[in-house]
């Protein structure tokens, strides 16, 4: 039996990876695995933000499935716990605040490190993929030196590639050298333009985008180096990686900026690659799956039974993964902060047909993916099976008010 | 104490002494309120509000206490003896529906369909939705119905305009920017008012040199090494039989006994746009 990492990179947009993107060419490293990778070509987030996407990752369930609490419900139930039962060792690192110790996703770690008590810069409030790095690498170490031969589970998280998008200048040199702003400017054009949710200026978007793929060239490098430390303590060939995001990011596709309530490809649609070197051979998985999914996937390769309160089915075997539909939800909120006048969001795919209804009004919106990529073209009055999806949707209204 | 510590100290009072007067030009102090914990921030803006009040010949304005439910005993012997000798007339509140609820023990359970009307729909407000949570001060249900919730009832019984309040921009660096006076929009359950913070300017090691500078009496736990005093459960001495003055009051956070995982999140957030 293997060790499971699960390495999520915070905003990291499905079409930043050379494996979905041949042209992108921001992540030589990430791509030099993909000889070893089973690929998820259609793999979607529950939620367009953190706090929408991440019980979907870390406990299987859907984010408006109790309530709209700030803290995680403690009628979730996460990985780690459903893994600690079974006496599996679990260690976390990362330093997004929205899943720090305070809004309670520290349940069931031995060791969970969300960097609240460290030190970090005025201008990037999380610390660096490096850091996170580094903690895992005393963790790490200590393992492969203890009598303790079990498989463990690992879950790394970086945020580099969040904004407010001030990458170090050596990777910016190598995406768009023609940008020559300071940290300051960078960080102004943040708080100006991204925050302000400000698109007037399509100049100022591109070069938002452009700070933004430095960010993901950066985190291409700390993930090598988190590779090369699983590497130095023969962790590598006996460990299963799951590398993937909580959601992706906007860059004024759909008026916005930044990841707000939306339930758009440019923020959905996102990576999953299972990296296992004993797989010698790149593997493309087109099954349409849900994030809902990984939790139980981790049970399965640990060989645990499923767990009920876990909404999702394994990924794997995937040819015995049921033929169905992904749903997400959040709250339709514009601008980084959720109000409480701000009304839920859903969204339903069926193949390549996607219904989005937003609560409080009649709002819906149909798109043919296939034809409609870019989510352009609404069918909502056209389309013959929006009666059928609108009624596959309906059972997740406010289901929470239900229970 | 040197030369420059007094005069600095001066300075400092009399900055707070023209915001104080500034808030009674605006406001009758009778629809004016002093929050007054016990601690050491909120006993020195109460010396100094009491100050003008003599001096100007204003009534003192009403001064609360918003009881927790997880009180130290040290902190209410305080605020009784000090009371008695400064002549207060301290109002204590409380939310007494949420204590019958949990029988008055931290650690118990309250079921939210036995609180009252009005605090089910304060956690509906905040979006709270558990049928249940455990009763501790600094919780999120927990906190915001033993602390916010007396305040705002307090506001809206008394028809308050004006709350005196006694935050220090150095308590944390989200503080750094907070002005004086702050306005607070009415709403669903949330009268509208507005709070001053006198003390704002002062450092904590300001607070002491003011405290011994003028010989305020202050809370004993201040002496065996608690460096800032909540709820009891939440607070712990900084370094263990050390005074909180002689400690190393610049380098060490102030609040590093209290539970600062939520201060560092919420900070966090903040940087990023999300509060």
């Amino acid at each position: 039996m293997k060790n499971i990492i699960l390495f999520t990179i915070d905003t990291l947009r499905k079409d930043s990876l050379g494996v979905y993107n041949k042209d992108s060419n921001l992540t030589p490293f990430l791509d030099s695995l993909s000889d070893h990778a089973l690929i998820f070509t259609r793999f979607h987030s529950s939620g367009p933000y953190t706090q929408s996407s991440f019980p979907g990752i870390l406990t299987s369930s859907y984010y408006l499935e109790f309530g709209k609490s700030k803290k995680l419900s403690p009628r979730r139930l996460l990985i780690s716990e459903a893994l600690k039962k079974n006496d599996i060792e679990t260690a976390a690192f990362h330093s997004n605040p929205y899943l720090s110790d305070y809004f309670g996703w520290n349940r069931g770690w031995d060791i969970f490190y969300d960097s609240m008590q460290d030190e970090v810069s005025d201008m990037i409030p999380y610390i660096t993929g490096d850091k996170v790095n580094q903690k895992a690498k005393e963790w790490l170490e200590r393992y492969a030196r203890s009598t303790n031969k079990k498989p463990f589970f690992l879950w790394i998280h970086y945020m580099d590639v969040h904004e407010p998008y001030i990458p170090k200048k050596q990777f910016l040199e190598l995406v768009d050298p023609s940008i020559t702003l300071t940290e300051q400017e960078m960080f102004e054009l943040f708080t100006n333009t991204l925050l302000k949710r400000d698109i007037s200026d399509l100049k100022k978007v591109k070069i938002l985008r452009n700070l933004y793929r430095a960010g993901v060239r950066e985190t291409d490098e700390y993930a090598k180096e988190f590779f090369h430390i699983l590497k130095q303590n023969q962790m590598l060939e006996n460990s299963i990686i799951f590398i993937t995001t909580d959601h992706g990011d906007e860059f004024a596709e759909h008026n916005g900026l930044s990841h707000d309530g939306k339930m758009y490809s440019e923020l959905i649609d996102s990576p999953l690659i299972m990296i296992d070197f004993e797989r010698k051979e790149k593997e493309i998985c087109p099954n349409l799956v849900s994030n809902l999914d990984i939790a139980p996937t981790i049970l399965h390769l640990f060989g645990l039974l499923p767990e009920e309160k876990f909404e999702g089915n394994s990924l794997l075997p995937v040819n015995n993964y049921p033929e169905q539909g992904v749903f997400g939800e959040a709250i339709a909120k514009t601008g980084n902060h959720e109000k409480s006048e701000d009304l839920p969001v859903y969204y339903y795919r069926e193949n390549d047909l996607k219904i989005i209804y937003y609560q409080g009004g009649e709002n819906w919106e149909f798109y043919n993916l296939a034809q409609d990529p870019e989510e352009k073209n609404n069918l909502i009055n056209s389309h013959p099976r929006v009666d059928e999806l609108k009624k596959k949707l309906f059972p997740r209204i406010n289901r929470w008010e239900r229970i | 104490m040197n030369k420059e510590k007094v005069e600095r100290n001066q300075e400092l009072i009399k900055k707070s002494k023209q915001v104080i007067k500034e808030a009674f030009e605006k406001y009758d102090p009778r629809k004016c309120a002093i929050t007054w914990t016990g601690g050491k921030d909120s006993t020195t803006n109460l010396w100094i509000v009491r100050q003008v009040c003599v001096e100007e010949n204003i009534p003192l304005p009403q001064v609360i206490t918003i009881d927790e439910g997880d009180a130290f005993p040290e902190i209410t012997d305080f605020l009784v003896s000090v009371s008695k000798v400064w002549h207060i007339d301290l109002k204590w509140l409380c939310n007494f529906d949420v204590l019958s609820a949990c029988l008055s023990h931290l650690g118990n359970t309250v079921q939210v369909k036995r609180l009252n009307k009005r605090n089910q729909e304060e956690l509906k407000r905040i979006e709270f939705i558990e049928d249940s949570f455990v009763f501790e001060a600094e919780s999120y249900a927990g906190n915001h119905l033993m602390k916010t919730v007396v305040l705002n009832q307090y506001i809206e019984e008394s028809g308050a305009e004006l709350i005196f309040m006694a935050l220090r921009r150095d308590e944390q660096a989200a503080r750094k920017e907070d002005e004086y006076f702050t306005h607070k929009e009415g709403g669903y359950l949330m009268p509208e008012h507005t709070r001053v913070s006198p003390i704002l300017h002062f450092t904590e090691r300001d607070i002491w040199d003011n405290t011994h500078l003028h010989n305020l009496p202050y809370c004993p736990l201040y002496k065996i090494g608690y460096r800032s005093l909540g709820a009891r459960s939440s607070s712990n001495p900084g370094d263990i039989g050390v005074p909180a003055w002689e400690q190393d009051l610049e380098n060490v956070p102030e609040r590093a006994g209290r539970r600062q995982d939520k201060e560092k999140a919420m900070e966090r957030l903040r940087k990023l746009g999300y509060m």
